[in-house]
């Protein structure tokens, strides 16, 4: 359902037809007033159409000329600001750098705590340290290979020689 | 208006210069530049009465065009689809203008100094100095009541009445409803039929 003020343009502008149009001029309370209301607005469009038509644009090269250098200024400009944002760019930023650093320092507190803790000395008996603090002569004994088997749970530890061409003297436990 | 022969042969090879500027070439942007320039500058003009300013809207049209040029999509011509950006670009500095000057953007006295005689208000041959004094005067008159108008009735009685367009053209440029586009055409008419009766009556 079209408004009056619809109705009232699609009229003026010789829009409608038909039934519609039969309707709306027998909806006119005053026939003679609207028709004379439509010339008026046919005069006011010949009046707009001859007076204000095709203002003309001078220096129409100029114009296509400023723009094009306005077009490569801008192209530049979007060129330059996509290689700033580039994450190839050498430049760190400084939240980057914040960042980073954070990271760093974060991983490097992990390692350290996780090796301490693994490197906490285990519970030896002062014979297995005797025995560890020896050393065997690589020229008197070149084929010389010392194993250690430790069983923590039995609290036992065995030690195993092998191609000692001599004990020295003192090798023993006190 | 152009017949639907031309119509077609130049839509054709428009979507084509668009397709080519979506690829990154500016060439063809210059084309539609040329083809649309006089148009598209006589339309700001109208609606803001600075030749100077309509130079600026215009080229700030062209280039956001050119900027989103990548989004146009072919579903309606290249010339709604700039009339689009124009009027977005017009109504809104006018909106701007009306809010930083308090609503008063005419001024009499920055009118009437435009007498230019390069101008196309001042035919180049026959006329007379009076008659081109009149003449004059009667555009003021004109630019003066659109003036009055609120800048979407103005871009619709100019679409309409010097343009030519379509109720759904003028729609599709306006980003709104046919019956909207004939609502603001009623009471833009209306309010200029009162301001320059006696102009019309006269002429």
């Amino acid at each position: 359902m079209k408004a009056f003020e619809e109705k009232w343009t699609a009229w003026l502008d010789d829009q409608l037809s038909g039934r519609e149009l039969s309707e709306f001029e027998a909806s006119l309370p005053d026939k003679a007033a609207a028709q004379a209301e439509k010339a008026d607005a046919k005069k006011l469009s010949e009046l707009l159409k001859r007076e204000l038509t095709a203002y003309p644009l001078k220096n129409e090269e100029f114009f296509s000329h400023q723009l094009r250098e306005k077009i490569v200024q801008e192209s530049g400009e979007e060129a330059r600001e996509r290689a700033r944002r580039s994450p190839t760019s050498s430049w760190w930023t400084i939240p980057r750098l914040l960042w980073a650093g954070t990271a760093s320092l974060a991983v490097f507190l992990i390692c350290t705590v996780l090796v301490v803790r693994q490197e906490r000395p285990a519970e030896e008996s002062q014979y297995l340290t005797q025995i560890l603090n020896a050393r065997v002569d690589p020229v008197v004994s070149p084929n010389a290979t010392v194993s250690i088997f430790e069983v923590k749970q039995d609290h036992a530890t065995v030690l195993w020689t092998e191609g000692l061409q001599s004990l020295p003297a003192d090798y023993a436990a006190k | 208006m152009q017949t639907e022969a031309t119509l077609a042969q130049s839509d054709v090879s428009e979507l084509d210069l668009v397709k080519r500027c979506q690829a990154g070439e500016t060439e063809p942007f210059d084309e539609l530049v040329t083809r649309y320039r006089t148009r598209v500058f006589g339309m700001i003009y109208n609606m803001v009465h600075s030749e100077q300013d309509a130079w600026d809207l215009a080229q700030e049209s062209f280039l956001k065009a050119w900027k989103s040029i990548g989004r146009f999509r072919g579903q309606s011509s290249f010339y709604t689809w700039i009339y689009r950006i124009v009027m977005n670009v017009t109504i809104d500095w006018l909106r701007k203008k009306q809010v930083r000057g308090g609503g008063a953007e005419f001024d009499d006295a920055i009118q009437l100094r435009e007498i230019d005689p390069a101008s196309r208000t001042v035919p180049k041959t026959e006329a007379l100095p009076h008659q081109a004094m009149e003449r004059d005067e009667i555009r003021a008159r004109i630019e003066k009541a659109i003036g009055q108008l609120s800048p979407e009735h103005r871009a619709v009685i100019l679409m309409k009445e010097i343009d030519e367009m379509q109720y759904h053209e003028i729609a599709e440029a306006l980003g709104c409803s046919i019956g909207t586009v004939m609502s603001r055409l009623f009471y833009a008419r209306k309010k200029l039929q009162s301001l320059l009766r006696d102009v019309y009556e006269s002429v």
